[in-house]
């Protein structure tokens, strides 16, 4: 009975567009979408900025002093650029603020008096701080000449560059690659699982049970011979497939997005990612979403239950998705783990547990026990709903 | 065959219910120490206003309310001790009964002979009966968020009677809806007089229950007013119509 209660209201789900949209058509195409339109962009303006001609003023009565003819002399692949000469700073701000001049450089007149007689030199620099990329050239610039300065004076003082340099460290990192990307970005995925599972089970759910409500086809339902209990089991059933099937969807559309359209420019990210995407990460990954999506089904339930009309169960929901998003931020935090502690805590765990998964370095049994709490949860929230469902005010409108 | 005894139903008040009726109680009293008796072959009407208790007592002879107190037997079998088992026996139908939009009538047919546990054989030969009489073969495979208001009636009859079930309770069936399909529901009620089931249907439509009606009773506030067979009812009628006599049983008790 409970598989014929399944099979219809599937059936009816699948025909419905809002589920559709928010099961399949948007888990797979945000990640690509997200992934293709940031690139894009950053890659645009990335290119735009390098390609980008700034009119830089050199002000200083010798316009012929070494940081002058170093600046000119630098190569056009550091940024094509144009000098222009001044004495002083009259009127400069106000041409730096109208953008006809992007960057200033004002060089003391003993300049090169002061070089060579190994002294520090102060060059201010006019710039407009809302264009980060001009101040990332300035910089660019600034220390390549500085180093040619500081080369030139070791040279002359017969010094070895290593007399600034007392200590010349060297990292050795035992992690792998994979462990050192599953924990910095690791925290993404549980994300992007939860917030789907959450949204591809809350339609279904409030069409299942509020909708149910309102078209008057729960009364009718209720009076075959059917006990309620299982009635729920195969409307519940419907809910937590939808909710994996978006989570999957998701995972998929970030696959197809990686792979297909090549949105994602960065080859170590996506060597990451195909490495992320093995049978046994995503078997893993199924089951802690299972105890998950039930949990999600079971506090949505009553929630559906006792709405009146689709507006309040969305109007219900909306809060519940901001409680249960909370946790998963706690993936992006560097030095939370999965323990003996938060291995216990609800959705936290699940967070955590596909961190570990990501980096390969889950421990089996804070799998186990990150597993068993959640279907504790999930299993506590089932008997609510059943509760819930059982309450005669909450089923007839 | 119904038998009902002494039943009662409480519902239970949110403090808001509690400020919106100007009430400090926490229950509503919906119907109280109702009975009565509805025999195979006959068909019983339940009268009564809007808000007096009918639909409440239909819900708990369809088992989709439990009652406070009393028992309520559906041919012999007690529906609180066991409802599914009672509830086979049932067919329930209301005027705003809700039909699964996105299904095909097919579909829906199909779906309820399962949950009733109707054998493929049986479903099949129901089906093509229910089928004929109801005309629905040219729209049988078409969704039901595009069928008429008739069309759907007509599913929702079809629905209701593909388990053959030897009680079926009638819920203000014909509200709302428009003369020819109306009298397809008074045709179906009619029919299953005639293939000895148990009837009950509520009712304020007095032409309909001048027509069908073997036994009835009125319900005012939640409590029976008046039980009696139809013809007992029509000669003793202090007044010269059904329904002016209907209003004067309700106003003596008021």
């Amino acid at each position: 009975m409970i598989f014929t209660i399944f099979k219809k209201e599937l059936k009816d789900t699948l025909r419905d567009r809002r589920t559709i949209i928010a099961m399949i058509v948007v888990p797979v195409l945000v990640f690509p979408i997200l992934l293709g339109l940031s690139t894009t962009v950053t890659k645009y303006f990335a290119e735009k900025q390098k390609e980008e001609v700034l009119n830089i003023a050199v002000i200083s009565s010798d316009s012929d002093n070494q940081f002058t003819q170093r600046l000119s002399g630098m190569p056009e692949e550091m940024g094509p650029k144009t000098l222009v000469f001044r004495e002083d700073t009259l009127g400069l701000k106000e041409e730096i603020q109208d953008d006809s001049i992007q960057l200033a450089f004002v060089i003391p007149s003993d300049f090169d008096a002061q070089q060579d007689s190994n002294q520090q030199s102060t060059i201010q620099v006019y710039h407009k701080g809302v264009n980060v990329g001009n101040k990332d050239r300035v910089r660019t610039y600034l220390s390549e000449i500085e180093n040619s300065f500081l080369l030139e004076r070791f040279d002359r003082l017969n010094l070895d560059k290593t007399l600034i340099e007392p200590i010349n460290e060297e990292y050795i990192d035992i992690s792998s690659r994979k462990e050192v990307i599953g924990k910095l970005a690791g925290g993404f995925l549980p994300y992007l699982f939860i917030i789907f599972g959450f949204i591809g089970c809350m339609y279904p759910a409030i069409d299942l049970f509020t909708g149910e409500k309102e078209r008057k086809t729960l009364e009718t339902l209720l009076t075959t011979p059917v006990p309620r209990w299982k009635i729920l089991v195969g409307k519940m059933l419907v809910i937590v497939l939808s909710g994996i099937a978006a989570a999957s969807f998701a995972l998929l559309g970030m696959f197809v997005g990686l792979r297909v359209f090549d949105v994602a420019s960065n080859p170590e990210i996506k060597a990451i990612i195909d490495g992320i995407l093995t049978p046994t990460f995503i078997l893993a990954l199924l089951i802690l979403l299972l105890p998950l999506t039930i949990f999600f089904a079971g506090i949505m339930i009553p929630a559906t239950i006792y709405a009146k009309s689709f507006k309040e169960a969305q109007s219900v929901l909306t809060p519940v998705n901001f409680i249960i998003i909370m946790p998963t931020f706690v993936g992006f935090l560097p030095n939370i783990e999965l323990d003996y502690t938060t291995a216990f805590i609800p959705i936290v765990n699940i967070v955590l547990a596909t961190k570990e998964i990501v980096a390969g370095t889950i421990d089996p049994i804070l799998m186990v026990i990150s597993f068993m709490t959640m279907v504790a949860v999930a299993a506590i929230s089932v008997l609510f709903s059943y509760k819930r469902f059982g309450k005669e005010s909450n089923i007839i409108s | 065959m119904i038998q009902v005894q002494n039943i009662r139903k409480e519902f239970e008040l949110t403090k808001k219910q509690q400020k919106e009726n100007n009430t400090t109680d926490k229950v509503a009293l919906a119907v109280k120490d109702v009975s009565f008796e509805c025999q195979p072959g006959r068909i019983f009407s339940l009268l009564g206003p809007n808000g007096a208790g009918k639909t409440t007592t239909l819900r708990m002879l369809a088992g989709i309310l439990k009652p406070t107190q009393g028992s309520i037997r559906i041919n012999d079998i007690d529906i609180q001790k066991n409802p599914n088992e009672a509830k086979k026996d049932i067919g329930f139908l209301t005027g705003s009964t809700g039909l699964y939009e996105r299904l095909t009538a097919n579909e829906i047919i199909e779906y309820f002979a399962k949950l009733y546990g109707v054998s493929k054989s049986d479903y099949e030969e129901r089906k093509e009966h229910l089928y004929t009489l109801l005309g629905m073969h040219d729209f049988q495979e078409k969704r039901i968020g595009r069928l008429s208001t008739g069309m759907k009636q007509k599913v929702s009859i079809a629905r209701t009677m593909i388990h053959d079930p030897k009680v079926v309770i009638f819920d203000e069936p014909t509200s709302g809806l428009d003369v020819i399909t109306a009298e397809n529901i008074i045709k179906l009620i009619s029919d299953c007089k005639t293939q000895g089931k148990t009837v009950i249907f509520s009712s304020h439509i007095m032409s309909e229950v001048d027509l069908l009606c073997d036994d009835l009773a009125i319900i005012h506030k939640g409590k029976i007013v008046l039980r009696n067979t139809m013809q007992e009812f029509r000669d003793n009628m202090q007044t010269d119509s059904l329904t002016a006599e209907f209003i004067r049983v309700i106003n003596e008790n008021n």
